[in-house]
């Protein structure tokens, strides 16, 4: 019998006016699996979260949380959920621990002991008001709450706003707790050496749009190489090799990228003499800019070029 | 070119200044009609309502020596000119309605732009925390000119009436005596603004400050001999003013150095704290209560709980007030009583007693702050949604129905609340004076303030499923209209079709009249109809923030 997806969107779609904020989108998270949501600001992520929570209309297409239609029936898709919000909006005459008190109660299960295991960990002084706290510690009550319900299916929209790094690890320790325990997480974000350190799968959405969506190992597999050769006299001309791009030469050295078979290029510089040869795969980092137009193509962009 | 930036600077100078008076002349400008049109309105209606040498004689008889109505309007004084009668009727009420709109609007426009942490936006700017906090107040200053303006407008064009004959100069003053209470209060609030650390307790310690000046005043001018003790209260130098009847400038200065004073003490408090805080604020640590969290319904308790006890109590003791003056008021003057009879008639009623007359034409008042009270836990929903809050829960496993009913289940108490303490309150009030008006009488008088809330509450609802922006507004603008309409309307027209479209003239002047219960069951059954419609189209739209 095949599992039923934590999360699963058809041609998920929300357009406000003339304005297109989500084109059809489809996506699948699984049980016990992290999806680290990529995108600028604007790209779309917190549209396609307040959909997923029926917080908004979708203008067409399913968003289903567990098998449950979260757009029909919000509140039943939300039983085995927990959410933290971008902005940590919380009532400002509240202390810390009645927050929590309420947001348990609401949730309907929480795991109190591990509740005041997560108070401690993330060092939150519960007895003051939350128009007293900083940013970041109210953010931590909404981790908190979230956390301690144990919901098989976490949505954290860029949680780590106004953490310390002390408090970042933390986090992503509570995170590899809870895919450990079996918990798919959604996790929305812009840090993206947090996203490479807790992600199984990636998504990257640009201009409502998701342009790619995979494994960090699928991703690099299909992005370009970077190349760093030093020659003994002066570089040939690589940038007719097939599959070359981005040829930057500094005297005998030579920068490029090189999408697809590493061949033709290899072959062009055993034969020219060379001196020293540096291979790496991008980061996650220069994925991202390369879907934004600032760093090394990807092969569909190179695709499109040629 | 380089772009002119000495325009630029002197622009940046100003804006918080013109931001907060665009702002405040809004509000402003809807009050101000109302102060104008009740000015207007009680100009025209005393030749009409006191012809004669010997009934304007009545009136001052009977009412110069009336301690209830001397403790809530103030001191009557030469009840038998225009002039006496515009000071002491419509200007004592709005001296008073004057100062709760000046410190509530001086506390949205500075402590709750604070709150929600624009503020340090502009402060960001070219600007420092006392020059911001010294243009707020010049911004406040410009609604005050509107408040004014249009009170002054209103005054001039009744005074002008050849059977009035109000100088202009004299129509002025009054304006200035009308709004004087206004303008130190949002000087007041200003400085409250500074001490507390939220609005609600700007708003809190603004409010105490106006009970102590209420009471003062009140003790002044109800008890032989203390007369003096209005000099110690700010509402007590406006009464001193007097300008139809002996104008007291002197009154003035301290009226001028309070805000002055109170300004400056603003400004240089504000140099002194940090944003964010206050400088009497409470600190961030509390022991926690956990009883009233236990769902998003008794949360709801939790957070409208203070302002609930607020309403009910303080709309109750107007209640009493209203049942001590009623016997005195209502048989002071044969010609007032038939023109309250004719009034009291138009609106439905029949004549019963002078007192039940008196009583069903003030309980217009209540019915109207019942409906405001409605408005409010509607724009109390609407906030929770617009500041973030409501995503807190609705997130969770909490369906957007039970949220909404369990709001309007708190609200559809507090309205039932405050109509039976105001019933309870009119008639210790009335039974205090034997004025002949039962508990029967005065318990259904209290129910009839039931409808038209509950109905504003409905209404609400769909408005806030609809159009949830605008919610707020257009309950408190219908609420006016229908306030304006019952008490002018009533007196210069008889066009049913205008009439009806005012709430409360359905409802009928009880205990002049008895209770309607067809349109009592209209207006709740459509009140009911609507707040499904709304709860159903609240649940199909998209949650919307500020």
């Amino acid at each position: 019998m095949t599992k039923v997806p934590a999360i699963r969107t058809v041609g998920l779609t929300k357009s406000y006016g003339s304005t297109v904020a989500l084109r059809p989108l489809d996506l699948e998270v699984s049980e016990g699996e992290v999806l680290g949501y990529l995108g600028p600001n604007g790209a779309g992520k917190t549209t396609t979260i307040r959909c997923l929570l029926g917080m908004i209309r979708a203008t067409a297409g399913q968003a289903e949380i567990f098998g449950v239609d979260a757009q029909a029936h919000p509140a039943e898709a939300h039983r085995r959920v927990a959410y933290v919000p971008g902005e940590a909006n919380l009532w400002p005459g509240l202390t810390g621990a009645e927050t929590l008190h309420l947001l348990g109660r609401v949730q309907g299960k929480v795991d109190l002991p591990y509740q005041e295991e997560l108070v401690e960990r993330f060092s939150l002084d519960g007895s003051k008001r939350v128009r007293a706290y900083s940013k970041g510690n109210r953010q931590k009550v909404l981790l908190i709450a979230a956390l301690s319900s144990r919901a098989d299916l976490l949505i954290l929209d860029e949680p780590t706003s106004g953490l310390d790094p002390l408090m970042e690890q933390v986090f992503r320790d509570c995170v590899g707790e809870a895919r450990a325990r079996g918990q798919a997480v959604f996790l929305s974000s812009h840090i993206l050496s947090e996203v490479e350190a807790l992600s199984d799968r990636v998504a990257i959405l640009r201009a409502g749009e998701l342009v790619d969506v995979g494994t960090l190992a699928q991703m690099r597999h299909l992005s370009a190489l970077s190349i760093d050769a030093t020659f003994d006299g002066p570089p040939p001309d690589l940038s007719r090799i097939p599959g070359v791009t981005a040829v930057e030469v500094q005297g005998n050295h030579v920068r490029c990228q090189v999408v697809g078979s590493v061949e033709p290029l290899l072959r062009a510089l055993a034969a020219s003499g060379v001196h020293q040869l540096l291979s790496r795969e991008p980061s996650l980092e220069e994925l991202f800019l390369a879907h934004y137009g600032g760093g090394p193509a990807s092969e569909k962009d190179a695709a499109h070029a040629a | 070119m380089p772009p002119d930036t000495h325009m630029g600077d002197r622009r940046a100078a100003t804006v918080i200044a013109k931001r907060t008076a665009r702002s405040a002349a809004r509000s402003a400008g809807l009050w101000g009609v109302l102060f104008g049109g009740l000015v207007a309105q009680q100009t025209l209606s005393y030749h009409t309502s006191f012809p004669t040498a010997a009934s304007r004689h009545n009136l001052m008889q009977s009412f110069g020596h009336n301690a209830g109505l001397n403790a809530v309007v103030g001191v009557a004084r030469s009840l038998d000119t225009v002039g006496g009668w515009l000071e002491w009727r419509a200007g004592g009420l709005l001296v008073i309605v004057g100062a709760v709109w000046g410190l509530l609007a001086a506390t949205r426009l500075v402590r709750r732009e604070e709150d929600t942490g624009r503020w340090e936006l502009l402060l960001a700017g070219q600007t420092t925390r006392p020059n911001a906090t010294l243009q707020a107040i010049f911004g406040l200053g410009g609604g005050w000119v509107v408040l004014w303006t249009l009170t002054a407008a209103g005054t001039i064009a009744a005074g002008s009436n050849p059977d009035v004959g109000l100088a202009v100069g004299a129509a002025v003053s009054y304006a200035t005596m009308v709004t004087a209470s206004a303008a130190m209060f949002l000087a007041i609030g200003a400085l409250s603004s500074q001490l507390g650390g939220t609005r609600r307790q700007a708003n809190g310690l603004g409010a105490a400050v106006f009970a102590v000046c209420l009471v003062t005043r009140m003790i002044a001018d109800s008890i032989g001999g203390l007369g003096w003790m209005r000099w110690l209260s700010p509402l007590g130098w406006v009464e001193n003013l007097h300008p139809l009847t002996g104008s007291q400038p002197l009154a003035l200065v301290p009226i001028v150095v309070l805000i002055v004073a109170t300004s400056a003490l603003a400004v240089t408090l504000s140099a002194r704290r940090d944003v964010g805080t206050g400088i009497l604020a409470r600190r961030g640590a509390a022991v926690s209560d956990t009883r009233l969290l236990d769902s998003p319904a008794l949360l709801v308790v939790r957070l409208e709980r203070p302002g609930a006890i607020g309403w009910t109590i303080g709309l109750a003791l107007l209640a009493l007030v209203f049942g001590i003056v009623a016997r005195s008021a209502a048989t002071a003057s044969p010609s007032l009583n038939r023109s309250l009879v004719q009034q009291v008639g138009r609106l439905g009623g029949h004549h019963v007693s002078a007192a039940t007359a008196w009583i069903g034409y003030e309980f217009l008042y209540i019915a109207a702050l019942v409906a405001f009270a409605a408005a409010g836990q509607i724009s109390a929903m609407r906030e929770e949604e617009a500041d973030g809050h409501l995503d807190n829960l609705l997130a969770r496993y909490l369906r957007r129905s039970t949220w909404v009913d369990g709001r309007l289940r708190f609200a559809t108490a507090l309205v039932v609340a405050i109509s039976i303490a105001a019933g309870l309150g009119g008639w210790i009030g009335v039974a205090s004076r034997n004025s002949g008006v039962g508990f029967t009488a005065m318990l259904q008088t209290g129910l009839n303030l039931m409808p038209a809330a509950l109905f504003i509450l409905g209404l609400g609802t769909l408005l806030f499923g609809l159009v949830p922006r605008l919610a707020a507004p257009l309950l408190y603008a219908l609420i006016l209209w229908s306030f304006l309409i019952e008490i002018i309307g009533s007196s210069i027209t008889s066009n049913r079709l205008l009439l009806d479209t005012a709430l409360f003239s359905h409802l009928g002047p009880v205990p002049a009249a008895s209770l309607n219960w067809t349109t009592i069951g209209t207006l709740t059954g459509l009140g009911a109809l609507a707040a499904v419609a709304g709860i159903a189209a609240f649940q199909r739209r998209d949650l919307v923030a500020a």
